[in-house]
């Protein structure tokens, strides 16, 4: 089912949880929610789901107006962070739920009912715990019951609030591969919801980052991440330098380097500042590019993380860079050394958009 | 040395935790188990066969008969009223919920006589709907309606006061994930919402009753202490202490207090009931055999 919002609004008391939103999710697709707390994607989702209702604008599910359907008539699964699970239900009562509640001419008979949940709790590697109850199960596994139980119902759409938020890292990277194989097998529409941007980009096909109840940007993964189209949005996807724009007779630097002719910068604008990530800052021999001391190496398994004392900027805010463990094992820049740096890409926004974060 | 300081703080908690517990067991010794005991020592004070006697008086009875009436209405009655507003304060935001809470605490805040003449002023011969319901032949004051009304008004506050911060700790999730999977509104309530509050509505059944069944204050000023009409349980307790009585006092007393026992073990009969309590006892049993092993 293919969903679209239009001119969504929705305030609670003064506060505009979400202004203005326009989306289309085409059937089938991934979607993230991506954004700081606070920032509509939760209130969003809930409005697609019919928990909450907006202000203004229109939800519309294969082109019908939705937007005053109540819940149970949407057909969409709901998945949220803590699970909520009928602690009172076993695993398998737990599933069967959304099947027992149908009226008595369409509920499945019950050996069917059984059939099906227990291939739903196969589907999610669970086969075996059809009679244990909720708090007899790991974080992981609850969520995965959760899921089953909301598939039960064949959604047409999957909603999903922060869904592996409370797990820990293990669990959730398994979790998210697993997500995004069990989209690709059983081709319903889901949009999840989360604020951990490694976690948007490993699993959508499409990120929309949210930020103060507005569409900040929306596209694929990678275009998100390598062509941010605001400051608040490069910050967002990622680790990022922060430099300040010096103009200098009609031209642009950074530090000594000379950025004039690769950037677009109007003589007399002289607030930008450019947003440079870890891994784009090339490291050379001392002499090429600008002056900087090494103050600190960390090795985190196939990368290397560089602290660097730029000549000219302020002692307590080093730059950050990045570099493959081949290339540190080859060179091993110490602490103390003094390289020379370049840019390899940056990119240049007003200052004024720096307060977004 | 390592082992021998370890020794002398371990028993050095053991120590503390005994003192803890003597403490506890002392203080319901003195103000719990002895006052009971106290009321069943004087009741058999003078034999088994006087305290039969006392207990099988028809007043004691007709007492002993009213006050499970009024239990029966007024309990129910707060049970569907205590649900109701705890779920709307609990799961709902709207405009007057701060004065609905206060509403409800007001019977706590009462004292139970001006509750009573609340009753009086409003019922009773000379009070607002006095000369309607003398009109229509309606007796409230003096009568069973007036003391059942008296006691839901006194009792009103326990369910929804047990239940209001249980719901709101369990939040709205698990009943949006039921309409979400197609449940009516009913279908949720019985399904998730009541089996998710059962302990503390039962915990605020219990209250309610006890309370329902013990209200002196209240009842007292509207009852009109008719003997074998309208007295209630500490009602007739009370006449026949006045009576120097004390026999039949503490032998109804006696009543009283195995009333209140019953609940009690009514409650953990309940508990021991359901399915996945005795699971999670089994769960901690199997823990404690493995470590011990």
């Amino acid at each position: 089912m293919s969903i679209a919002l239009r001119g969504i609004g929705k305030q609670f008391g003064e506060f505009a949880a979400v202004k203005d939103i326009d989306l289309d999710v085409p059937t089938g697709a991934l979607i993230a929610l991506l954004g700081p707390s606070g920032c509509g994607k939760t209130t969003l989702l809930r409005i697609i789901a019919g928990l909450e209702t907006p202000d203004e604008g229109q939800v519309l599910f294969d082109g019908r107006d939705a937007t005053l359907w109540p819940i149970r008539d949407r057909n969409v699964g709901f998945v949220f962070q803590h699970y909520a699970l009928f602690r009172h239900m076993s695993v398998f009562e737990n599933v069967a739920f959304g099947l027992k509640v149908k009226p008595r001419r369409e509920r499945p008979a019950l050996k069917d009912i059984r059939r099906k949940v227990q291939s739903l709790l196969e589907l999610v590697q669970l086969g075996w715990a059809g009679d244990r109850y909720p708090a007899q199960l790991s974080g992981g596994q609850r969520q995965r019951v959760a899921l089953a139980r909301a598939l039960a119902v064949d959604p047409d759409v999957l909603l999903l609030d922060e869904p592996f938020g409370a797990l820990d890292s293990q669990v959730r990277h398994e979790l998210r591969r697993w997500l995004r194989r069990l989209h690709d097998e059983l081709h319903f529409t889901s949009i999840f919801v989360t604020h951990d941007q490694q976690e948007a980009i490993e699993v959508a096909d499409t990120i929309v980052v949210l930020n103060r109840g507005r569409i900040e940007q929306c596209g694929v993964p990678g275009e998100v991440y390598d062509l941010p189209t605001s400051a608040f949005v490069h910050r967002f996807l990622g680790q990022v330098n922060e430099l300040p724009v010096q103009l200098r007779d009609g031209r642009a630097y950074l530090g000594p380097i000379d950025i004039s002719p690769a950037t677009d910068v109007r003589t007399g604008d002289a607030n930008n500042i450019a947003l440079i990530r870890p891994h784009e800052i090339e490291i050379g021999p001392e002499g090429v590019g600008w002056p900087a001391t090494v103050i600190a190496v960390r090795v985190i398994g196939p990368i290397v993380r560089l602290e660097l004392n730029a000549q000219g900027l302020p002692a307590n805010e080093p730059l950050e860079a990045e570099i493959s463990r081949e290339r540190y094992e080859g060179e091993r820049f110490g602490v103390g050394q003094t390289v020379g740096l370049r840019f390899r890409r940056w990119q240049v926004y007003p200052a004024a958009s720096g307060a977004a974060a | 040395m390592a082992a021998a300081e370890v020794r002398s703080v371990g028993t050095g908690a053991a120590s503390g935790r005994l003192l803890l517990i003597a403490a506890a067991l002392l203080f319901l010794g003195l103000f719990l188990v002895l006052p009971l005991l106290a009321v069943f020592v004087q009741a058999l004070a003078k034999g088994v066969s006087a305290y039969f006697i006392a207990i099988s008086d028809p007043n004691a009875w007709a007492s002993v008969k009213l006050t499970l009436t009024v239990a029966a209405i007024a309990v129910p009655f707060n049970l569907v009223f205590g649900v109701a507003a705890a779920w709307a304060i609990a799961k709902f935001e709207f405009r007057g919920k701060s004065t609905l809470i206060t509403l409800i605490d007001l019977p706590f805040a009462v004292s139970p006589v001006i509750a009573g003449l609340i009753f009086i002023l409003l019922f009773g011969s000379h009070g607002w709907f006095g000369g309607y319901l003398r009109a229509h032949h309606i007796r409230v004051v003096f009568a069973v309606p007036g003391i059942v009304l008296a006691t839901i008004f006194v009792t009103f506050p326990f369910i929804a006061r047990e239940l209001i911060p249980v719901m709101q700790a369990q939040g709205k999730d698990d009943e949006e994930t039921a309409l979400s999977l197609g449940a009516t509104g009913w279908q949720t309530f019985w399904r998730v919402t009541l089996p998710n509050i059962r302990w503390g509505l039962m915990y605020g059944v219990l209250l309610c009753n006890a309370r329902a069944m013990g209200e002196f204050g209240a009842v007292s000023v509207v009852s009109g202490h008719v003997r074998g009409l309208t007295n209630t349980m500490p009602l007739h307790v009370e006449i026949l202490y006045n009576e120097y009585n004390y026999t039949a006092a503490f032998a109804v007393a006696s009543l009283l207090a195995l009333l209140a026992l019953l609940t009690l073990v009514g409650k953990s009969f309940l508990e021991w009931r359901q399915p996945e309590l005795r699971h999670a006892v089994a769960q901690a049993r199997d823990r404690t055999r493995r470590e011990k092993t």
